[in-house]
């Protein structure tokens, strides 16, 4: 197994809560989203190996080392600046999501861009680091947060008050025509692998079976979680409306003999790494790629960061929660496209060249 | 000397950030905590509740760590309420360790009330967790409840629900997540207990059933202990039966029940219910030898079906579904009019109950 290829796909696993992926499920149960969600698994599974199988071709090197002696310069920059806009909007989501989620539960007295201003800070500082060692972060973070996350999700499973009739109910609804936007939300939870677009540098050798077969088993049990447990606990009528289905679900647990009752905090501390991370990791991807397009320049280095900061604080200023909603279902549609395109090309791309 | 350089940088961009003026971090000696929150009808005046909200007062001695103040204010909405009732304090109202809702039986008797009850799970600060429970004869005066045992505000009450303390099978507990799921959910309906404020002391033992709006029946206690049997919620208990001239009572260990909904086509649906009660032989006013107890089994298992049956068509007659017999249908049928369906069959459904009691010994002695 290679741990640094499941942390990735891992990250975007846990990330999904904040990234509104529950909500737009959920919004969908009686009209395609189980079925959506059913086609989403092989699409997205497809997608993740087809990737994996072509970048692993050419290891340690991500896409700016592959493409670094390709002809048409203009073409891969294009490529290089659609890409990276999609990570560093996919990262902003999830930023400007969890800083509203933060305000809302643990201090609403504090300013928005106060909080917006200190997570900058430091998505900033591990963005500029480098790849390698943004890994290792990602290793820390995920090693102190995601067994502690398994035990709450452990505690959902098993609680008393999860109804799992509700959850059936909506099961009976599974013959209704697919809806896209569940297919594209979905999917989501399988999209870490377009992380290895830089991460690959520190990849070595190739990707085996087993961790294919991990990702689907990991993602199977991940969709279900984040779709069904919101239901069984809040109704299939009544789930779609909580404006954060997974953050009220933590909230509808009780650890009786915990320091702290309340579950939703703990899940909210443990979700600020996983959200630090996953936005630095996303953000790592971005600015790596824009940096790809230019020769080395401390001082053009300088400007992406400002110019990420800048539009985080005028995103922040602009989009209030139901906005960020609105905008997170065609961002997932347009992310959707954007990748099955990506992918596609890459493949053939990739099958041509002799290694 | 290069990553000096940078360093200095992001000592530059950290130092900005605590140039950002933060406002409103509030002292924990400048907030008043919740503990209790109370919903009754206001009388004689113009305004339609009363609500009263049981602060923790903190104090500094450890002699008198129960001490509380309960403030009140007519209001025609909890939000208005909240917002008056700030300015009868000195501090800021932190609603963080609200874990009881008590609404008074009035209240839950009037239909038209879903903006209080809606009230609590749209507040952020509000637990989901939260108990929510019946107050007779008047929230207030359960609030104002001190019993001798309780160390800190409402404690009684947190442990009561919470089932921390003692544990029985007269309180079925219901928090407030899973109250407003019962409220929405088509096919399963809300149960909040009641809790009877006496003197000194709290008497939790029966349950109000709801339908979508308000509360229609009130289970007294030996029902409520059966409703939780239904639920298998609960084993530790006791079951009374009279045999003949001889009255026993059995410590329950194990009760396990199941349900299934039948629809034969062309007949009438009914639904079917396996209950299994394990325990032992606790007290008896004659002598019982353990050759005996089969016996006591077979009148065990007949007193027990009829009592099971006569509450489950109690709880329809009335329409409403505390079991969740609704979603259970729902959940089975795939097509779209389920709903409309089950509420067809409801009304003239009929229930059979196949209960199993197993009598393990008669205890130390025979």
């Amino acid at each position: 197994m290679n741990r640094y290829y499941l942390y990735l796909i891992l990250l975007n696993m846990l990330i999904n809560v904040i990234m509104f992926v529950p909500k737009i499920l959920i919004e969908y149960r009686y009209n395609g989203a189980v079925m959506g969600t059913l086609i989403a698994i092989p699409i997205g599974f497809s997608l993740n190996v087809l990737f994996t199988k072509a970048i692993t071709k050419f290891p340690e090197k991500g896409f700016p080392e592959i493409f670094a002696r390709s002809r048409k310069r203009w073409i891969i920059n294009l490529l290089f600046g659609i890409i990276s806009f999609a990570a560093f909007t996919a990262g902003l989501i999830s930023l400007l999501g969890f800083v509203d989620i933060l305000r809302r539960f643990v201090n609403p007295e504090m300013s928005f861009m106060y909080l917006l201003s200190v997570f900058l800070a430091g998505i900033l500082l591990i963005t500029k680091l480098s790849t390698e060692r943004v890994m290792y972060l990602l290793e820390i973070v995920l090693f102190l947060n995601t067994p502690l996350i398994l035990f709450i999700i452990f505690k959902a499973f098993t609680s008393d008050y999860l109804v799992w009739d509700s959850i059936l109910e909506v099961g009976t609804h599974l013959f209704t025509k697919p809806s896209l936007k569940a297919i594209a939300a979905a999917s989501y939870i399988f999209a870490g692998y377009t992380n290895l677009i830089i991460f690959n540098r520190i990849i070595k050798g190739k990707i085996k079976g087993w961790n294919f077969i991990m990702v689907f088993f990991l993602g199977l049990f991940n969709l279900f979680t984040t779709f069904f447990i919101p239901i069984g606990f809040h109704g299939s009528d009544g789930a779609q409306e909580y404006l954060y289905p997974w953050i009220s679900t933590s909230d509808s647990l009780r650890l009786v003999y915990s320091p702290i009752e309340r579950v939703i905090f703990l899940f909210l501390i443990f979700y600020m790494g996983i959200t630090l991370m996953s936005v630095s990791v996303h953000w790592h991807l971005s600015y790596e790629l824009i940096k790809g397009t230019y020769k080395e320049s401390k001082k053009k280095d300088w400007a992406v960061l400002a110019v990420f900061a800048c539009i985080s604080v005028a995103c922040a200023l602009f989009f209030h929660t139901l906005l960020l909603n609105k905008i997170t279902v065609h961002w997932m549609l347009s992310r959707f496209g954007l990748e099955i395109i990506v992918v596609g090309l890459f493949y053939i791309w990739a099958r041509r060249q002799k290694t | 000397m290069r990553t000096i350089g940078n360093w200095r940088i992001y000592g530059l961009v950290f130092s900005a950030v605590f140039l950002l003026s933060g406002c409103g971090f509030k002292d924990i000696d400048k907030r008043l905590f919740v503990v209790s929150i109370g919903v009754d009808l206001a009388k004689n005046s113009s305004k339609k509740y009363l609500i009263s909200l049981k602060f923790a007062i903190p104090s500094a001695s450890k002699d008198q760590p129960n001490e509380f103040s309960i403030v009140s204010e007519k209001a025609d909405s909890m939000s208005e309420a909240v917002r008056i009732l700030k300015t009868k304090v000195d501090k800021e109202i932190d609603f963080s360790h609200a874990k009881v809702i008590i609404l008074s039986e009035e209240v839950v008797k009037t239909s038209g009330n879903a903006g209080i009850y809606y009230w609590f799970p749209r507040r952020r600060d509000v637990q989901g967790i939260a108990w929510v429970a019946i107050g007779k004869p008047t929230a207030q005066d359960v609030l104002n409840v001190k019993p001798k045992s309780e160390q800190l505000p409402s404690n009684a009450i947190f442990l009561a629900l919470g089932k921390d303390g003692s544990e029985t099978p007269y309180i079925i507990p219901s928090l407030l997540f899973d109250f407003k799921y019962r409220l929405i959910e088509r096919g399963i309906d809300p149960i909040l207990p009641i809790i009877e404020a006496q003197k000194q002391i709290f008497e939790i033992n029966s349950v109000g059933l709801f339908n979508k709006s308000h509360m229609i029946l009130h289970l007294a206690p030996e029902e409520t202990k059966m409703l939780n049997f239904l639920k298998s919620k609960e084993e530790k208990s006791a079951i009374k039966l009279t045999k003949g001239k001889t009255t026993v009572v059995i410590d329950t260990q194990q009760v396990k029940a199941k349900y299934k909904i039948h629809t034969p086509k062309g007949k009438d649906p009914y639904i079917k219910f396996e209950v299994s009660v394990k325990g032992r032989l606790e007290e008896t006013n004659r002598r019982v030898t353990n050759n005996q107890l089969s016996g006591y089994e077979k009148a065990a298992e007949k007193s027990l079906n009829k009592e099971f049956e006569d509450l489950l068509v109690k709880i329809q007659k009335a329409d409403v579904d505390p079991l969740g017999f609704g979603i259970r249908y729902r959940s089975r049928h795939f097509n779209n009019d389920d709903w409309q369906q089950w509420k067809r069959i409801y009304p003239k459904i009929t229930f059979k109950v196949v209960t199993k009691v197993k009598i393990t010994d008669t205890g130390l002695i025979e």
